[in-house]
């Protein structure tokens, strides 16, 4: 065998070392979690009961009660009775397959994650706005929630937390926050400084000019953030699935280890739709705004 | 002129031959792929198989990546890869069955010759505490020792990962058991990352858990859990008709068996490659080996390449078993 030689081997750290390293994080991470991981559980057991309340509030309704309630959602933001008929449809269509149960509680996890994603996300968003210093803080941790292979975080989560919903609702939001906080960020970045100045001018405090010119003016933006958020929720479902989330995920993890190829696209379609359906609502909702608000220019 | 152009060229294509040595020799044994199982004990097999052909017997190996069933299939209509060390006949005997019939597989032998171990497990900490739990039957009377995180007036039972065979035949005897109505939910855990993260979470905690399980594994080298007893013995007729069918509508009380774990490879491999068929067909380890080494894998953090390398060292009076003596010497003076 060849000398070894630091031109032709890269000169890394000795093998024991870096096992040592290793194994210290590992240990350092277990006696985290049997020291906290129990408070951690009951700081998060609100949330679960929220959880499971919802998604029995989805299940257990009919379903022609969870349709017209769908379809009045799209009328109510669309107006539009194309897009009405369009998510009728998709769902009888989806009820019709047999996908209706597993299709409600991905929904019911969707919408939880969404919520969550805003109610976290436009504050951070309107902070990042407000600070250059803080912008170049948070949008590193944003690149890092969007690229680090989920089940490197999922793992350790799990160890925590065990397997379910939690874990599940918390990859979610990792994945899904970042599009919320960079558009409701850039939004507001770009809303014109003549207009502030105008808003100045009238003698408007932070509030009166944060609540009254510039969120409205970056709805669209927000809206845009929104919708790229519950795409990406519903990207993730098949990954939640894996640490034991219920709904369309597991059907299509079944159907990749037993080459099921129908039951893998019907429960992928169904992502499509609620995919589509999801998209065609929030956009369409977004549109209107902004034509409200072109009305209101003229 | 001529003379010393041919000599030059001579020295140049002697130079090229010894650089490129090992692709001649592979010429005999040709490329070999093996599929690298997503579980330690098949991810250590595939790495001793890949040192032992590489060095022993001058094949190319490439460890593709795979599972059980993927990998099954792929093996079936494309005879690749062309091994498969560790496949669990429990899960997929009717499909392995006929393709070896249709001589598209063709099996080598047993890997574990003890077999592998299946069933419902919880653990050892909690048969501490309460001696009683080692039957299914006295842990099936406290739901509340098992709570379900997500429902805790009920107990739980962790399945098998969804889509695995496993997670159909727990489905079945969780019916035929009547589980249900002993107050316990049978929860998904999606993935064997889910349902090891399970595990480990309840002994960091020392907290209830009861489910599937199997060994030889990390998981159950590193934490002791208990083999619950069925209370019925194994029917293999009853497992053929219903607990290992999906879609069963009558299931009934069973037990697991010892699983056959078997080394299969495509159905040309033997004709492609002879010696190396001979030595997967003979190479099988004792379950004391796989354990001791999953052990010594788990607590250096070590990947396959590591553990077979370990297990080349200390286990040469085994291996050197299922080589001949040539290639026995070959692989020692690379180890």
């Amino acid at each position: 065998m060849s000398e070894p030689s630091w031109l032709f081997q890269f000169p890394e750290m000795n093998k024991e070392s870096l096992r040592a390293l290793k194994k210290a994080f590992d240990v350092g991470y277990r006696d985290f979690s049997r020291a906290y991981g129990e408070s951690i559980e009951t700081f998060f057991e609100p949330l679960l009961t929220f959880l499971v309340w919802f998604e029995d509030v989805f299940t257990a309704s009919p379903w022609w009660l969870v349709i017209a309630a769908l379809a009045a959602l799209a009328w109510f933001v669309s107006r539009n009775w194309k897009l009405v008929a369009g998510v009728t449809l998709a769902f009888l269509a989806i009820g019709y397959f047999g996908m209706w149960e597993d299709t409600m509680s991905t929904m019911a996890m969707i919408t939880v994650c969404t919520i969550l994603s805003i109610v976290i996300g436009l504050p951070v968003g309107i902070l990042m706005a407000r600070s250059d210093r803080l912008q170049a803080i948070i949008t590193p941790a944003l690149d890092v929630m969007q690229t680090m292979p989920s089940f490197v975080y999922l793992i350790p989560v799990v160890m925590l937390l065990g397997i379910g919903r939690v874990p599940g609702l918390l990859a979610v939001v990792i994945y899904a926050i970042p599009p919320i906080i960079r558009l409701t960020n850039l939004g507001i970045r770009l809303v014109d400084r003549e207009v502030l100045e105008a808003a100045d001018s009238f003698g408007a405090d932070y509030w009166q000019r944060l609540f009254g010119v510039q969120i409205p003016l970056a709805l669209p933006n927000i809206m845009a953030g929104i919708n790229q958020t519950i795409m990406m929720a519903l990207a993730m479902v098949v990954i939640a699935s894996m640490i034991g989330v219920k709904g369309l995920g597991q059907p299509v993890l079944k159907a990749v280890t037993n080459q099921y190829f129908a039951l893998g696209l019907f429960n992928g379609l169904a992502i499509v739709a609620l995919a589509i359906v999801f998209d065609r609502m929030t956009q369409a909702y977004g549109q209107r705004l902004q034509s409200h608000r072109q009305i209101s220019n003229e | 002129m001529i003379r010393r152009a041919l000599s030059v060229t001579g020295i140049i294509f002697g130079l090229m031959a010894a650089w490129v040595s090992p692709v001649a020799n592979a010429a005999e044994c040709g490329r070999v792929t093996i599929a690298d199982m997503n579980w330690a004990s098949a991810e250590l097999a595939a790495y001793v198989d890949k040192f032992i052909l590489e060095n022993g017997y001058g094949c190319k190996v490439e460890l593709v990546p795979g599972d059980t069933m993927p990998t099954t299939v792929s093996m079936t209509e494309k005879a690749e890869p062309d091994i498969a060390p560790e496949i669990w006949m429990n899960s997929v005997r009717q499909v392995v069955n006929k393709s070896v019939k249709e001589g598209r597989l063709k099996i080598a032998g047993e890997i574990l010759n003890d077999g592998g171990e299946e069933g419902w497990w919880v653990p050892k900490y909690m048969v501490d505490k309460h001696p009683e739990l080692t039957t299914l039957e006295a842990v099936l009377k406290r739901p509340d020792l098992f709570p379900n995180p997500e429902n805790k007036k009920r107990g739980a039972v962790y399945n098998c990962p969804s889509g695995w065979n496993c997670e159909i035949i727990t489905s079945n005897l969780y019916k035929a058991f009547d589980v249900e109505k002993a107050g316990f939910d049978l929860i998904d855990t999606g993935s064997a990352a889910g349902l090891d993260g399970s595990i480990a979470k309840a002994y960091n905690r020392k907290e209830g858990w009861f489910g599937y399980y199997w060994a030889p594994t990390a998981i159950l080298g590193k934490y002791d859990m208990v083999k619950l007893d069925m209370g019925v013995p194994h029917s293999s007729k009853e497992w053929d008709r219903c607990t290992g069918q999906g879609n069963c509508a009558d299931p009934k009380k069973n037990d697991w068996t010892k699983s056959i774990v078997m080394t299969v490879t495509s159905g040309d491999f033997a004709k492609k490659s002879p010696e190396a068929f001979e030595y997967v067909s003979k190479r099988s380890w004792p379950n004391t080996v796989v354990n001791e080494l999953l052990a010594y894998m788990d607590k250096n953090q070590a990947g396959g390449e590591e553990g077979a390398e370990k297990f080349l060292k200390s286990h040469e009076a085994l291996w050197t078993k299922w080589v001949p003596a040539d290639v026995a010497k070959k692989v020692k003076a690379a180890l």
